[in-house]
């Protein structure tokens, strides 16, 4: 299947596509007389559409100086278009970190607090009240992941006009809102971390391209291989040892 | 799968690499593993999807989890969250339409009109993005309930 990572069925909203990608996967079963490898021949639908989107919703100019209000200020103006979304669609991917979007406070709360260098090892103070499903260090990835469903899910929403691209989206929440200098900044505070082991869930909060210096999960040790090195630092991400 | 030009090119050699070590790996069957399936429209299908889908209320998936969760055919998609770690995969078409990554409602049409036999009452998932030689016990489960719940047929959705 020639589409994207993250989908294989190709595109969203188009069933008669989804089931020929189905049935061609399917039949095989009936064809094939031995393992078989075959390409889907078809591109998605929507193309890829880069560059194409821009976003309708006007957000101020981000301050790095004010950088919570900046950020709170984005989700009030989403909001509103999120919950739109929401409806629309009955449901939310919102809620990977275990928190509602009722305490999206406490989520802000939670990123900024990590962004000005509360450290990776609890939980914010500032950040208790919403039934947290990940351990630190890793809940800050998933915290990450919340305020990006959000924007996306706001932005994603509007009828009738090209849905952007996963490319589109990265472009428009690191380079333009204050979110993106956000997550940016909790980067930072990953590479200024006195432990190195930190440093591959960079990679797990901007994406590969958007990260400015070395790659975005960091490096890995002379003598390993990249799989040997992420299990050996695993347990430490997931907050089962130090 | 993307094409590999389409991919940054960290994540591009990723992918090399871990295409690499599987093909290092060997594996070996006590029995040939190629059999004649049943036809389609007598097969009962389930799917595994690797997008770390889970219930808002099971444990979610952790970073290197080999385990795996239930997701009922009937679910209701607000229910479902995703819990995988990859920030690198298009998520605005899965935000959309939960098709895109667990295509339950195109199976039940197909199993309407006769396509294929049916569809099983729960379906599984996984995080796809750990290494597959660890999935060995979790495959073992996974077929054991399948047969169970009278599966004839496993589709792989990779997200």
């Amino acid at each position: 299947m020639p589409f994207p990572l993250g989908r294989p069925l190709g595109v969203a909203d188009n069933p008669e596509f989804q089931r020929d990608v189905l049935r061609s996967a399917l039949q095989l079963l009936e064809t094939a007389t031995e393992p078989t490898i075959a390409d889907y021949p078809h591109e998605a639908p929507d193309g890829n559409g880069d560059g194409v989107w821009a976003c309708s919703i006007e957000l101020p100019t981000p301050e790095m100086s004010e950088l919570e209000s900046s950020v709170r200020t984005e989700v009030d103006l989403l909001m509103p278009r999120y919950q739109e979304a929401r409806r629309t669609r009955g449901r939310t991917t919102f809620g990977m970190s275990g928190a509602t979007v009722d305490q999206i406070d406490k989520v802000v709360s939670f990123a900024i607090a990590i962004a000005e260098g509360s450290g990776f090892e609890q939980v914010p103070a500032v950040a208790s009240g919403p039934n947290w499903r990940h351990r630190m260090p890793m809940l800050v990835r998933f915290v990450a992941e919340d305020l990006r469903a959000l924007y996306q899910e706001a932005v994603t929403s509007e009828a009738g006009s090209q849905p952007p691209s996963q490319r589109d989206i990265h472009t428009w929440i690191f380079q333009e809102t204050a979110l993106g200098r956000l997550l940016k900044q909790i980067g930072q505070q990953i590479t200024d971390h006195d432990d190195p082991r930190l440093r591959l869930m960079r990679g797990f909060i901007i994406p590969e391209g958007f990260w400015e210096g070395d790659h975005a999960f960091g490096g890995v040790p002379a003598g390993m291989t990249t799989d040997e090195y992420v299990r050996s630092i695993r347990p430490y991400l997931i907050g089962e040892n130090t | 799968m993307v094409r590999l030009s389409e991919l940054h090119p960290e994540e591009a050699q990723h992918m090399l690499g871990r295409a690499a070590l599987l093909k290092r790996s060997s594996f070996d069957f006590d029995a040939t593993p190629w059999i004649t399936p049943r036809p389609l429209p007598e097969s009962r299908i389930a799917l595994i999807s690797t997008a770390a889908l889970h219930r808002r209320d099971d444990p979610a998936f952790r970073f290197g989890d080999t385990g795996y969760r239930l997701i009922p055919d009937d679910i209701d998609p607000a229910e479902l969250v995703q819990s995988h770690i990859s920030v690198n995969f298009d998520r605005t078409h899965y935000q959309r339409d939960l098709n895109v990554v667990l295509p339950v409602d195109r199976m039940r049409e197909l199993a309407d009109a006769g396509e294929i036999g049916g569809v099983s009452p729960i379906h599984f998932s996984i995080l796809g993005a750990t290494e597959s030689f660890l999935f060995e016990q979790t495959a073992a489960e996974i077929a054991r309930r399948m047969h169970d719940l009278e599966v004839d047929t496993a589709m792989l959705v990779p997200v």
